[in-house]
C-alpha cells in the first residue's frame, strides 16, 4: 500500500490499525491482493445439483454465475455480456439451459462459450467468437462439497490451500458418507462494517460472547445450564494455520448431567465412518466450533437442542471499506432425517441468521464501531489485540491437532495470526 | 395459507373489530409492550418471517424464512429484547412506527377461524443515527375467534426484500 507510514499490524505492539476496518483505499487493495488471487468461496455442490442449475454469486467481487456446463464441470462464469455489459441473470439463483443477453439476444452455453450475437451476419469477415465469450473464472475446484474460484491460473490446489486445516473443517462438512447438504437458500443481508470483523470473530473471539450474547446464553435452558464457557476446560483451544485458517474449539466442562454429552445425534453418530478416528474424537464432548477459512468463509457447528446440531456457514463479502453482505447457510447431513433437518433449520436460524438472536447484537456492535471509527481521530489510535501478545510465541506442537495449537481458547492470538497473514498478502508485491 | 377462490369475506361489523384488533396490536408493538403483545397470540403460535430469493428460469421466487418460531423460541426472542440487560440490538430501543394497511378478511372452514391479511409498514430508527428503515411485506395471519376475544395462531410475514439492507432484523412485524 502506498501509506508506507502506516503500521498497518504490529505483531510486538499487539495492535491493527483501525484504518484498516475503515478506509476505501484499503479495500481497493483488498480486492487487488487479496479476494483476486486467493481462492474464494461460491457456493455448495447442493445448491447446483440438477443439470442447468445456477446461483449468482461474487468472486473478487465479481459478480458470477456458478453453474454446470455442458459437461458436467462446475464453472463460475462473469455475469456481464460481452456486448454491452447487461447482466445475463438478474436472479439470485435458477435454473437454464443457455444464458441468452436481455439485452441484444447473446447467447452463450453455460461454459460461457458465445453460441451466437443474433446478428452474426454483420460481423466483420475474420471475427474469432471464440475470443468474446464470457469470462470464466480459470479454475474451480471442490473442497468436500464447498466450491471454490479463483481468477488466478497459477494458484495452488484448493486442496493445498486448505491444506492442514481440512482436519478441522472436514468432519463438519462430509463426516457421513452422504455429508452435509444446505437447508437452504442462504439467508443475506448487509451490515455496515468492514468483512473482516466478522472473519475475526469467527476466527477466534471467546471474549465477546459472555457480554455480547448474554441474552441468548441466560434464556437459552440448553446453553444456560452450561453455563461458565468451558474456556477453562482442558482441552478447549485455538488453532492457526500457515494459509491464514484458524478456529476456536471449546470444550464441555466436566461434571455436567450426563445426558449433556451427548452432543450429536445419537442415530447419525455411527454414520461418522468418513472421518478419522481423531475427528471423531473431536467431536465429542464438543460445545462450540468456529473457524475462518482466511479470507472471508467462516463456519461454526452449534448446539441448538438436545443432541442436536446446526453447521452454519458465512460468507463475509466486501462490498467498501466500512460495509460487507453476509450470506448465511445452514447445513446437516444428508442421512438426517426430515423431521431432524427441519429442526435444526429452525432453531439454527432463531440463533444465527438475518434474524438471529445471536447475530442481531453482533450485528449492533460491529456497526456502532465502524460509526464510532470513521473519524481522522478514532483512526489514529490502533485496535487492541494485546491478549494475544503473551501468547503468540508460545503454540503448542500437537501431534493430535495439525497447525499451531494455543491455549487457552479465550485469548486473541487466533486473531492476530489472521491478521498477520492479511498483512502479509496486503504487503506483497503485485 | 392461501386464499381459495370463492373464499367468503368477512362481514363488515367483524372486519371492523380485525382492523381495531391489528391497531390495536401494532400499538402495544410500538410501545414495546411486549408482555401485552403476547398475550393476543395462541399458546401453540407460529411465528414465521420469510424474505424473498428470486429465482430465473421459470422456476417461481422461493421464499426464505428468517425467522420460523415456536411459542416457546418466541418466547425467548421477545424477552430477550425485552429485557435492557439481555439485548444490545434493542437497548436502547429501536423507535418504531408500524402501518397496518390493506386489511382483508375471510372465513375458514371452521367459523371461529378467519384469514387476515395485511400489509405492514414498519419504520424504525435506531438511537442517534440520522438514518431510517423500513420493513415492508405482507401478513397472513390465522385469527382465531372466541367471543368477542381475538388471538394469532399463525402468522407469516413476507418481507417484499430478497437482501436484508439495514443489518440483522430484531423486531417483531
Amino acid at each position: 500500500m502506498k501509506d508506507r507510514d502506516t503500521v498497518w499490524v504490529d505483531e510486538k505492539a499487539g495492535t491493527v490499525s483501525r484504518r484498516a476496518f475503515i478506509d476505501d483505499d484499503v479495500h481497493r487493495v483488498e480486492i487487488d491482493k487479496i479476494f483476486l488471487r486467493s481462492w474464494g468461496f461460491l457456493c455448495h455442490e447442493t445448491e447446483i445439483e440438477n443439470a442447468g442449475d445456477f446461483v449468482v454469486r461474487r468472486l473478487g467481487n465479481a459478480e458470477v454465475i456458478v453453474t454446470r456446463d455442458e459437461k458436467g464441470d462446475i464453472v463460475a462464469v462473469l455475469n456481464s455480456c460481452r456486448h454491452r455489459g447487461a447482466q445475463l441473470c438478474r436472479s439470485a439463483s435458477g435454473n437454464s439451459r443457455r444464458f441468452v443477453c436481455p439485452y441484444h439476444g447473446w447467447t452463450y452455453e453455460r461454459s460461457g462459450k458465445l453460441i451466437t450475437t443474433t446478428f452474426d451476419q454483420h460481423l466483420p469477415a475474420g471475427l474469432d467468437l471464440s475470443q468474446w465469450g464470457l469470462p470464466r473464472a480459470p479454475r474451480v475446484e471442490s473442497h468436500k462439497g464447498l466450491i471454490f474460484g479463483c481468477w488466478r491460473e497459477d494458484v495452488g490446489s484448493l486442496s493445498d490451500y486448505i491444506g492442514e486445516f481440512s482436519w478441522y473443517l472436514d468432519p463438519f462438512l462430509a463426516r457421513t458418507p452422504s455429508g452435509m447438504e444446505v437447508l437452504a437458500p442462504p439467508h443475506r443481508w448487509r451490515t455496515r462494517c468492514n468483512w473482516k470483523v466478522g472473519a475475526l470473530n469467527f476466527v477466534g473471539d471467546a471474549q465477546h460472547v459472555l457480554t455480547t450474547h448474554s441474552g441468548p446464553l441466560t434464556l437459552d435452558p440448553v446453553r444456560a445450564a452450561r453455563a461458565g464457557f468451558a474456556t477453562a476446560a482442558e482441552n478447549s483451544f485455538q488453532v492457526a494455520t500457515d494459509q491464514g485458517h484458524g478456529c476456536t474449539l471449546t470444550y464441555l466442562a466436566p461434571g455436567l448431567p450426563q445426558d449433556a454429552y451427548q452432543t450429536h445425534p445419537a442415530d447419525l453418530e455411527p454414520l461418522y465412518t468418513t472421518v478419522a478416528p481423531g475427528q471423531r474424537d473431536m467431536l465429542k464432548n464438543l460445545r462450540v466450533i468456529v473457524g475462518t477459512i482466511f479470507p472471508n468463509l467462516s463456519f461454526i457447528e452449534t448446539q441448538v437442542g438436545p443432541a442436536q446440531k446446526a453447521v452454519i456457514f458465512r460468507q463475509w463479502t466486501p462490498i467498501s471499506g466500512t460495509e460487507m453482505e453476509v450470506l448465511s447457510w445452514v447445513f446437516a447431513e444428508r442421512e438426517a432425517s426430515s423431521d431432524y433437518k427441519d429442526a435444526v433449520l429452525k432453531k439454527g436460524i432463531h440463533n444465527f441468521g438475518a434474524a438471529g438472536v445471536f447475530e442481531q447484537d453482533d450485528v449492533e456492535l460491529w456497526t456502532s464501531a465502524t460509526r464510532a471509527s470513521d473519524n481522522p481521530i478514532a483512526a489514529q489510535y490502533p485496535y487492541s489485540f494485546h491478549t494475544a501478545l503473551p501468547y503468540m510465541q508460545a503454540a503448542e506442537q500437537d501431534s493430535n491437532w495439525p497447525g499451531r495449537v494455543y491455549r487457552p481458547a479465550d485469548t486473541e492470538v487466533a486473531q492476530l495470526e489472521f491478521m498477520r497473514q492479511w498483512n502479509r498478502l496486503m504487503q506483497a508485491e503485485a | 395459507m392461501s386464499i381459495e377462490p370463492g373464499a367468503r369475506t368477512v362481514e363488515t361489523l367483524l372486519y371492523i373489530e380485525l382492523q381495531r384488533f391489528l391497531y390495536r396490536e401494532a400499538k402495544l408493538l410500538d410501545r414495546r409492550h411486549y408482555q401485552d403483545w403476547l398475550t393476543l397470540l395462541t399458546d401453540d403460535v407460529s411465528y414465521r418471517v420469510r424474505i424473498r430469493s428470486i429465482r430465473d428460469g421459470g422456476v417461481a421466487d422461493t421464499d426464505i424464512a428468517v425467522v420460523d418460531d415456536g411459542p416457546a423460541e418466541l418466547r425467548k426472542r421477545v424477552e430477550q429484547i425485552n429485557t435492557p440487560r439481555l439485548s444490545r440490538a434493542e437497548n436502547p430501543p429501536s423507535l418504531t412506527r408500524r402501518l397496518v394497511t390493506n386489511i382483508e378478511a375471510f372465513y375458514q372452514d371452521n367459523p371461529d377461524d378467519i384469514l387476515v391479511e395485511s400489509s405492514i409498514l414498519t419504520f424504525r430508527t435506531r438511537g442517534n443515527v440520522p438514518e431510517g428503515s423500513f420493513y415492508a411485506g405482507k401478513r397472513h395471519d390465522l385469527v382465531k375467534r372466541s367471543g368477542d376475544q381475538f388471538k394469532i395462531a399463525r402468522r407469516d410475514v413476507r418481507l417484499d426484500q430478497s437482501v436484508l439492507f439495514d443489518g440483522a432484523l430484531s423486531l417483531l412485524l
